[in-house]
């Protein structure tokens, strides 16, 4: 203990570390009804970690090119000692750090606590879901198996539709005009450099608002939680956040032992699409409703006008916080707060009628 | 149909009108576009028996190369007057005999420099082997109910024999032959059953052409021949069959059922397999019990019927044993086990028995043995890897079911904590 001492006042005496151990120590996380909400994002982070840490071990043995790719990713699962876990912990993490983030943003938006002064927050916040997604996406394609590569196919085809840009949108994703090797490359790009790049810088960003500003209490419960004690951050939070952190552990483990994530059988890209192409389930919100779309609106292209949508419903999300007017004085509108409640009902609607085939 | 008057000549004197004199001694068809009455004034007849040949030579194979109707029916197209476009003296024929449209097709057909102006690749012998046929002969003894050249390729509108349309088409050629051939009344008079048509289509061949649309799948054309059509005799039936499945009949040659079915005058193949309702052979058909096909020559206690029973028990065990395997392989795979290596030598195993099965036209069974022992290795080295991953899942469970303590004790552990520092 003597010798952690003498290094605690070593570093301190240079770094000058006390304050921010004061900080730390003073931190307190009010307690209230709606307390649990909390927790999303702490879980959220906890499958990025676990995401960096598994990706840096497939890292080891994942080789990026269409004649190596399947075969390497199929060495990881077979041959590679637990490998299997990685890969399978890998690839259920992703989901699961998806559905934190979505439960994360969502509650986040139901307590209105993306209201002044925490736009910056809601903002980066809303960055780092669609960087997840990103990652979804680019990662998809990496095993090269039939599906991702055909998914891949009809989801980059979609970016041809943006107007003026498409076509070379299309060219820049996919490194040319059909999805090939070069594709896979620049999506291993993305996803091990890019992607993680940009990820980190905003994530420390997100984590840096939510300290300075502390926890938001929402409306109407602030005299809840003045009563009520609230708990220190270091080290009761950080305690019981563990007992979660370790909860979506098990949760892990277990998936990755009963349901080992499958590998498919290796693309083809002259091979004709096989039945039940479907991007990962948190984009099947959109592309079912891409589906249901007549080819053309009043003369328009279908495809276009549901995309235009969704980028006027994206950007109407992403400006809540300015649209909000009311909630930038602690009374949030009730028209967003029925617009969270729709877009929670759609989106849920929509992806679980589509992985009960209501949509074959 | 070239003499007299010669086809050259009609051309010649049907190009002649339309274009300056012709170099003499060639046969010219008049062009496509040439000046043709025939079409003009057919399609303009009330009566469909005359307008319809001429609604037909849009596709008709004949008219694209540019020989029109006086081609066949000789006289002069270019004329506007009836009378003289069909005078019989500028070779105006009108309507053929039954009996004289193979030498009629045959004067072009078999003109092998004639034809080569047209189609280089086209055989020139069809009407040599035409009059070998039987059709060919009942003809000849003047019999007109037998097929000639326009009962299958059509008189008007004939389309090349690629065309899909075209009705000898290798998917069209079993109902065109049925035409006739699946007229029992009509097949009574030349002694044959007339329930052939019917029996192909329920033929492995015929699912082969119709459901998976493979073109190269025998028809009847395949074994009877199409310009010669005659039935294979008893010693050919294996040189027919032998065309396409070389392999058995290699094997069967090394067997002692060659001289035997030779000395008993039966037709090899056909014996065990038929010949127009020809199943997907099954293992159980070796033997000689009931709907098995050996009973035929051989009784139980000969050694025929013992090598049988011997082929037929090495056979039904590989199978059950790949089944079984497959079946434990199908269960780990879908317990998320990757089992692309078993699946090889699974495959392996079933290719063996393909080639057991190949074998059994040996009627051998030591060469049989061979090819099930090589299968039941495979199926061995596949159940091996089933036993291999379904303990690699036990392992995954166990170990699964250890970290789930580790982490409830860790768990329980921290709300401990944090109770009792909270408290």
């Amino acid at each position: 203990m003597r010798v952690l001492e003498s290094l605690w006042r070593a570093l301190d005496e240079r770094l000058d570390l006390a304050p921010l151990v004061n900080f730390a120590t003073h931190k307190e996380v009010p307690q209230h009804r709606h307390s649990w909400a909390y927790y999303f994002g702490g879980l959220t982070l906890f499958f990025f970690f676990v995401q960096v840490a598994t990706g840096i071990l497939l890292l080891l043995y994942y080789r990026p090119t269409a004649e190596a790719a399947f075969e390497s990713v199929q060495f990881i699962v077979t041959r590679v000692p637990f490998g299997w876990l990685i890969r399978s912990i890998h690839s259920w993490s992703a989901n699961l750090m998806v559905l934190a983030a979505f439960a994360h943003m969502f509650s986040v938006y139901m307590l209105g606590s993306y209201a002044k002064p925490r736009e910056l927050t809601w903002w980066s916040g809303f960055a780092l879901l669609l960087l997840a997604m990103g990652f979804g996406f680019s990662g998809y394609l990496l095993p090269w198996n039939e599906l991702a590569f055909f998914a891949t196919r009809v989801g980059t085809d979609m970016v041809s539709k943006v107007p003026l840009v498409g076509g070379w949108l299309l060219k820049y994703l996919r490194g040319g005009e059909e999805v090939t090797g070069a594709t896979l490359t620049r999506f291993f790009g993305f996803h091990v450099a890019v992607l993680p790049m940009i990820t980190t810088a905003l994530l420390a960003a997100h984590l840096a608002f939510i300290q300075r500003q502390g926890m938001h209490i929402p409306e109407g419960l602030e005299e809840e939680a003045r009563q009520r004690k609230a708990i220190r951050f270091v080290p009761n939070f950080m305690m019981r956040e563990g007992v979660v952190w370790l909860a979506g552990l098990a949760a892990l483990a277990a998936l990755a032992a009963f349901f080992p994530w499958e590998l498919g059988a290796k693309a083809d890209p002259f091979a004709s699409a096989p039945a039940g192409i479907r991007p990962e389930w948190y984009f099947l919100f959109m592309f079912e409703a891409l589906k249901l779309l007549p080819s053309h609106v009043l003369g328009i292209e279908g495809e276009l006008v549901g995309l235009g949508v969704f980028a006027l419903a994206g950007l109407v999300w992403f400006l809540v916080p300015v649209l909000d007017r009311g909630s930038r004085v602690g009374h949030r509108s009730r028209a967003f707060f029925v617009l969270g409640w729709l877009a929670l009902a759609y989106i849920l609607s929509f992806t679980l009628a589509s992985l009960a085939g209501v949509f074959k | 149909m070239r003499n007299p008057p010669t086809l050259a000549l009609t051309f010649a004197l049907a190009a002649s009108a339309a274009l300056a004199a012709p170099p003499a001694g060639t046969v010219r068809a008049p062009g496509k576009h040439a000046e043709d009455t025939c079409s003009a004034c057919h399609l303009a007849l009330d009566d469909a028996r005359l307008s319809t040949p001429a609604k037909l030579t849009d596709n008709d194979i004949h008219h694209q190369q540019g020989v029109t109707c006086a081609g066949c029916h000789g006289g002069d197209p270019t004329s506007e007057d009836a009378d003289v476009a069909m005078d019989a003296k500028k070779g105006f024929r009108g309507n053929f005999s039954h009996q004289a449209i193979p030498e009629m097709c045959g004067s072009c057909h078999s003109d092998a420099a004639f034809m080569l102006r047209y189609a280089p690749n086209i055989p020139t012998d069809q009407l040599a082997q035409y009059r070998t046929s039987k059709h060919g002969q009942a003809l000849a003894k003047g019999d007109t109910d037998v097929a000639v050249c326009t009962s299958c390729h059509g008189a008007h509108g004939v389309l090349p024999v690629s065309d899909a349309r075209s009705p000898v088409y290798p998917t069209r050629i079993v109902d065109t032959c049925g035409r006739c051939h699946a007229d029992a009344a009509l097949m009574t008079r030349y002694g044959i059953k007339g329930d052939e048509i019917a029996e192909y289509k329920q033929s492995v061949h015929y699912a082969t052409l119709v459901k998976k649309n493979d073109l190269s799948a025998p028809t009847c054309k395949s074994c009877h021949g199409a310009h010669g059509a005659t039935p294979p005799g008893i010693s050919s039936v294996s040189n027919v069959c032998g065309t396409c499945h070389l392999t058995q009949r290699e094997r069967f040659d090394l067997s002692p059922h060659k001289d035997a079915f030779a000395a008993l005058q039966q037709p090899a193949c056909e014996s065990c397999h038929g010949n127009h309702a020809i199943l997907h052979p099954e293992d159980t058909w070796i033997g000689v019990g009931d709907k098995q096909v050996c009973g035929g020559c051989h009784s139980a206690g000969d050694p025929g019927a013992t090598a049988a029973a011997a082929m037929s028990a090495a056979l039904a065990g590989a199978t059950t044993a790949i089944d079984t395997a497959e079946a434990r392989v199908d269960r780990v795979r879908k317990a998320g086990m990757l089992m692309d290596d078993a699946d090889v030598k699974l495959e392996g195993a079933h290719q063996s028995v393909v080639l057991a099965q190949v074998q059994i036209h040996t009627v051998d069974p030591a060469r049989v043995g061979e090819q099930t022992k090589a299968a039941l290795s495979d199926t061995a080295a596949a159940g091996k890897m089933a036993a291999d991953a379904e303990a690699e899942i036990r392992y995954r469970r166990t170990g699964l079911f250890i970290s789930l303590v580790v982490i409830a004790v860790a768990m329980v552990a921290l709300i401990l904590k944090v109770r009792s520092i909270e408290r």
